[in-house]
């Protein structure tokens, strides 16, 4: 059975890339306009793996992170933020909310899977 | 002992005011155009890539086909390889390049922002021109510039704090990657 990734992004065509790649390796995946949308459809099905942006309306990836590492089913889930951001200071921020890895955009498709299958196979 | 040129101050501020705001509407549209322009392009652009990338799957699947009911030499299989493996890595160039939109258009709401709280400074210039008082004219517009100078320097500031550089991406070569 196909491990199911949730992409989290604002932006409609980065979402529709990351789709693109991750359906080619051959994993699920479900799509979340910002970090409201992304608690909303994790809370709805435990995923496998969690591809956040930071910067979203109504809720950034920090704040996203944060809030599903504080429910039970997520203490466990991989997270790795996808961002134009790339200082040390956000990087440090998101490690402490609970980040697993941090990629700076625009991504590869061939080094996202890399990653993505070093994570969760 | 000379007086200040107090209607040609209050002239000059309301000038710098009406003039600037004019064309920081006019900076605003073209980068709002300029934002709805690179949305609309990358829908397109999305839109022929998938279709493209869709064709050539059917098409390779044709390609199986004909493979399983012809004999092919190892010449022509190893070019059906070659190709394949081109066309596979100018997909994932083509998915990276794909993503300027996201970035740039980041980059465009912060301009645009930035121009907005132009707006919002030059217009405490026309506020501040109004409130000269005519009467006492040497302290009051001391008084003036100095309220201005204060304004600016608050309004500039807020500006700046609240407008933080999130994109520093040069080009459109992939990022790094770093797991902790």
């Amino acid at each position: 059975m196909a491990k199911t990734i949730l992409a989290v992004d604002d932006s409609g065509s980065l979402r529709q890339m990351v789709t693109f790649s991750l359906k080619s390796a051959g994993y699920d995946v479900v799509q979340a306009v910002d970090g409201q949308d992304g608690l909303d459809k994790a809370k709805q099905k435990t995923v496998d793996l969690v591809l956040t942006d930071q910067n979203m309306p109504i809720m950034d990836g920090l704040t996203l992170i944060k809030n599903l590492r504080g429910l039970g089913s997520y203490q466990n889930v991989p997270i790795l933020m996808l961002t134009t951001e790339s200082s040390d200071e956000m990087k440090a921020k998101g490690k402490a909310a609970g980040a697993n890895g941090w990629l700076v955009k625009p991504f590869d498709p061939k080094r996202l899977i890399e990653v993505v299958q070093k994570v969760i196979g | 002992m000379k007086t200040l040129p107090i209607t040609e101050v209050r002239s000059l501020l309301s000038a710098v005011s009406d003039h600037g705001r004019q064309h920081l509407v006019e900076v605003e549209a073209d980068l709002s155009q300029t934002a709805y322009l690179l949305s609309k392009a990358i829908e397109k652009l999305n839109a022929s890539f998938m279709a493209v990338h869709a064709a050539v799957i059917n098409q390779q699947k044709s390609l199986d086909a004909l493979m399983q009911q012809h004999h092919f030499t190892v010449i022509e299989t190893g070019q059906i390889d070659m190709f394949n493996k081109i066309i596979g890595e100018e997909v994932n160039v083509a998915v990276t390049g794909l993503q300027f939109q996201d970035i740039t258009s980041q980059l465009l709401v912060r301009a645009i922002k930035r121009v907005n709280g132009l707006k919002d400074l030059l217009q405490e210039l026309n506020t501040h021109s109004d409130e000269i008082d005519t009467v006492n004219e040497h302290h009051e517009i001391a008084k003036l510039l100095d309220e201005m100078s204060q304004s600016l320097h608050t309004g500039s500031h807020a500006l700046s704090g609240g407008l933080r550089r999130s994109v520093d991406q040069q080009n459109m070569a992939s990022g790094e990657i770093e797991l902790f």
